[in-house]
């Protein structure tokens, strides 16, 4: 076991290091954060003096290398634009974006997962045509969109719900939550309700075609033949064995909402990572930019890790083989 | 029938609609009865129906399935229509269900404890750890060693009969008034299958409890029924006393099933079915192409393959888990085979007979240390491409699944051909031309080499694989298990054609099979293998007739006993 984690600990170590040259060259490539950030009136002096100030002077490999060894005493850099540690930055602003993921994975779950076995169960009924239709049509109207008319119906026309914004926070474990108060509660749902719709829609594919796969295997007809309840076939026999897929996308599905939230959080001004990600790539802010998809790349490291255990977990057949 | 009657069958028909608005009928019109404690027997081949009527019983049908006319009766209870939520009361509680592949009748992913107390609590009182106890007390009963360490295993960590034993003892557990076996056995070793029919009866005489047992097996019906019911394409074509019907079968489609049963007793020239080779007029040019091939093929007496010392150790790497083993299939096995001979290998699944056919063909690398001889070269020694090519020609090999061995994306001509053009041995009209005479031979259509293999039932499948090792014009060829998936009759059709083959051809085989009765009746010689290594070896009138082995005489032993006097 030991010997597992330390050999993803490593593979992730190079996976992060490919990574952040990958991020370095390219926004050398693409942008010079002197142009964006001086003024008006800079003279090629003053021009001169920021980015020594920046240290955007010096070869790029210097630059990267003096990056690397910042990073091995924990030291991200500091924002070219806020002038501020980028670590600080981020973890200001994730407990933002990971409530809204968590909520819409929540959400997606346990909506998806009943309504795919639902499906599944009773593939002749109307409420299952209905439903193919509508994920159909939630996996293919882009996610912006969804958000907007979300916004009209939720905030314009019933005006149960607030349009934008975080409202109030609660402060736990040195973050802000929205979480834990009905304001802060009722500005997420939309945002999170925004995420969770792909989510709904693939959950609730999978967890049918696990369905329609498992029930006509062997042991459920002999299950069934034992005379046990309907109930304890589903929950049991069926639930567990179309557990392994879901839980495969739910890891991939969870990174992809941290990561990727930005047009969500722009959508509902959202005060999240994917945000601060957006502004930073506007602003050439490489420190921000690299130190994100440097957590993003761990994030999504220790997400396929929890993932390898609770396969172990869920399937006997890889635990003891 | 009087009040003993449990079981009433009547004009049972069941039909599934098709793709094509069709209907296929399952069963048609099928009535039987059994009575309180007695184990009748349904017999036939693949698709005679035969799991349909124990489905029916226990309302377990697929949803498109119709009850066109008929009803089942479990006593007073017309159980083949009841609401599902009724059927609480006849499954498990009344009718116990053994299903054909024990491995895959257990849930992978939940425990022995759970699935045998699932069993338990929903069919009697009992709960918590008086269920746990009690199904201690079953598997005890089914005589599965270390009862108590079982429970928290899942079925992947047991062997197929201890599985297959954890069904009885579920089956069995709220003493049912019937048993529906369906196929206890089929995918058992037959030493193993012996000692679970034993328990499988003892259990249920204890109980009086009755056994429908369905199975294609003729030699378990012979020992454990009382009453048999043959079926072919759902309908009935005959039943009576099991005696009665196994030993003077009074409709023709019975008589040619006891006949095609390979016998163990004595060796017989040919099985009295039809369908060996094609119309003699049709394979002359087929006959003429293969006699063609280079006629050093071997020399009177000289071995024509010679092996000695051959192993071949399976290494596992190390994972994440686990720690790297090793596994020895085959251990230092030597033996040769002679120009035009069967050499027969048995043993049980796992015994390395297989591995043995696919190291001479070159699909395993064995140990070092070995020799392997064939038309005396050391087959290591062949270096050149043209050498090798020339090599692999005479040695061909048939396969077990005629199924997934061949490319479903080409035409049974293009399977047949596909090795040859491939080697620009042969142009397109040419190939055409070989494919549709080889497709004679076998005896198929010649016109039918432009199908896809889809379209070919299993046996004709297998002849497909059989024309295809043909085409090389091969001196030896490797038959791996060639009539393990077919029926039985099926399977006396296919090694009537091998047997006619080999006669005309000269050709020589190695031929591995599981069943003994197969092997008598093809081979010359035998080796009797187990734990990868040969335990005996010698011609089959002495080594399956008195053998020297106490292995192979409990494989004897263990093989249920049929032999159909009137075949003889």
């Amino acid at each position: 076991m030991l010997n597992f984690i330390l050999k993803r600990l490593g593979q992730s170590a190079v996976l992060v290091l490919i990574m952040s040259a990958l991020v370095f060259i390219g926004m050398y490539v693409v942008s010079d954060p002197v142009a964006v950030l001086a003024g008006e009136d800079f003279t090629d002096e003053d021009r001169a003096a920021l980015a020594r100030e920046l240290g955007v002077d010096r070869p790029l490999v210097v630059q990267y290398l003096s990056f690397l060894g910042n990073i091995s005493k924990g030291d991200f850099g500091t924002s070219f634009v806020y002038n501020r540690p980028v670590l600080e930055l981020i973890l200001e602003r994730l407990p933002a974006t990971l409530e809204v993921a968590f909520m819409a994975m929540f959400i997606g779950l346990v909506v998806g997962i009943p309504l795919g076995v639902y499906s599944g169960l009773n593939q002749k009924k109307p409420a299952t045509k209905l439903t193919s239709f509508l994920t159909t049509v939630g996996y293919s109207v882009p996610n912006f969109w969804q958000g907007v008319l979300l916004i009209m119906l939720f905030a314009v026309w019933l005006q149960v719900l607030p349009a934008s914004g975080r409202g109030d926070t609660t402060r736990l474990f040195s973050a802000d939550w929205s979480l834990f108060n009905l304001d802060g509660l009722s500005h997420m749902i939309l945002p999170a309700l925004n995420l969770a719709i792909y989510t709904i829609c693939l959950q609730t594919r999978l967890a049918r075609s696990g369905t329609q796969e498992v029930m006509y295997q062997d042991y459920m007809t002999f299950a069934r033949a034992k005379g046990i309840s309907r109930d304890r076939l589903i929950r049991r026999h069926l639930v567990r064995n179309i557990l392994i897929p879901i839980v495969t996308i739910t890891g991939l599905q969870l990174g992809a909402l941290i990561a990727f939230a930005t047009v969500t959080e722009t959508v509902f001004s959202w005060p999240g990572i994917g945000k601060l990600l957006l502004d930073s790539i506007h602003s050439s802010d490489r420190p921000v930019v690299v130190a994100y998809l440097i957590l993003i790349t761990l994030m999504f490291v220790t997400i396929n890790f929890i993932v390898d255990v609770l396969y172990a977990l869920l399937d006997p057949r890889i635990r003891y083989t | 029938m009087t009040d003993n009657t449990l079981i009433k069958v009547e004009n049972l028909t069941i039909e599934y609609p098709m793709a094509d608005g069709e209907v296929f009928r399952a069963i048609d019109n099928f009535s039987m009865y059994v009575n309180r404690g007695q184990i009748v027997g349904v017999v036939g081949e693949s698709g005679a129906g035969k799991s349909t009527i124990g489905k029916a019983t226990l309302g377990l049908l697929d949803e498109n399935a119709i009850i066109d006319t008929g009803s089942v009766f479990l006593e007073e209870t017309m159980v083949s229509h009841l609401e599902e939520h009724h059927y609480a009361q006849v499954r498990g509680n009344r009718v116990g269900y053994i299903y054909q592949n024990p491995m895959t009748a257990l849930n992978p992913v939940l425990t022995i404890g759970e699935q045998i107390v699932e069993a338990i609590e929903a069919n009697t009182d009992l709960r918590g750890s008086d269920a746990r106890n009690y199904a201690i007390d079953l598997l005890t009963q089914a005589e599965v060693p270390l009862p108590e360490e079982r429970l928290d295993k899942y079925p992947h960590q047991l062997s197929g009969g201890l599985c297959q034993r954890i069904v009885f003892a579920i089956a069995i557990s709220a003493k049912p008034d019937l048993i529906i076996a369906d196929e206890p056995t089929t995918a058992l070793d037959v030493t193993v299958q012996k000692a679970v029919l034993d328990t499988l009866v003892r259990l249920t005489r204890q109980e009086n409890i009755a056994i429908i047992l369905i199975t294609h097996d003729m030699g378990v019906v012979a020992e454990m029924c009382d009453h048999v019911y043959v079926l072919r394409h759902g309908k009935l074509v005959e039943s009576g006393p099991t005696e009665e019907v196994l030993q003077r079968p009074t409709q023709s489609y019975s008589r040619e099933l006891m006949a095609a049963i390979p016998r163990i007793d004595h060796k017989i020239e040919r099985f009295a079915v039809p369908g060996g080779l094609g119309q003699a007029g049709d394979r002359e040019r087929a006959i003429a192409y293969l006699m063609d091939r280079k006629s050093d093929a071997g020399v009177e007496g000289q071995p024509l393959l010679q092996v000695r010392n051959l192993s071949k150790t399976f290494q596992t790497k190390a994972t994440a888990l686990k720690s790297a083993s090793s596994f020895k299939a085959v251990s230092d096995v030597s033996f040769d085979v002679f120009p035009g001979e069967t050499l027969g290998i048995v043993g049980e699944s796992g015994s390395g007979k297989s591995t043995i056919g696919r190291m001479i063909l070159g699909l395993h690398q064995p140990d070092e240390g070995h020799e392997i001889i064939y038309r005396g070269r050391n087959i290591a020694d062949l270096t050149s491409r043209q050498d090798k090519l020339e090599h692999r020609k005479s040695l061909q090999c048939i396969f077990q699944d005629p199924y997934s061995s061949l490319n479903p994306r080409m035409t049974a001509g293009e399977n047949i051909t596909y090795p040859l053009t491939a080697h620009g041995l042969l142009d397109r009209s040419a190939a055409r031309q070989l494919a549709g005479d080889l497709m004679e031979l076998v005896g198929l259509p010649r016109a039918s080499a432009r199908k896809m293999p889809h379209a070919f039932s299993g046996g004709e499948r297998q002849r497909i694989g059989i024309a295809r090792a043909l085409s090389f014009r091969p001196d030896f060829i490797f038959c791996d298990e060639p009539t393990s998936a077919l029926d039985v009759t099926v399977q006396a059709q296919l090694l009537n054609l091998m047997k006619d083959l080999q006669d005309q051809l000269g050709l020589t085989l190695l031929f591995v099979s599981h069943d003994l009765a197969v092997v008598r009746q093809m081979c010359d010689r035998v080796m009797v293998m187990k734990a990868g290594e040969v335990v005996e070896a010698g011609p089959c009138d002495k080594v399956l007739v008195t053998p020297d082995a106490p292995y192979t005489q409990g494989l004897l032993d263990a093989m249920p006993k049929f032999s159909f006097a009137a075949a003889q």
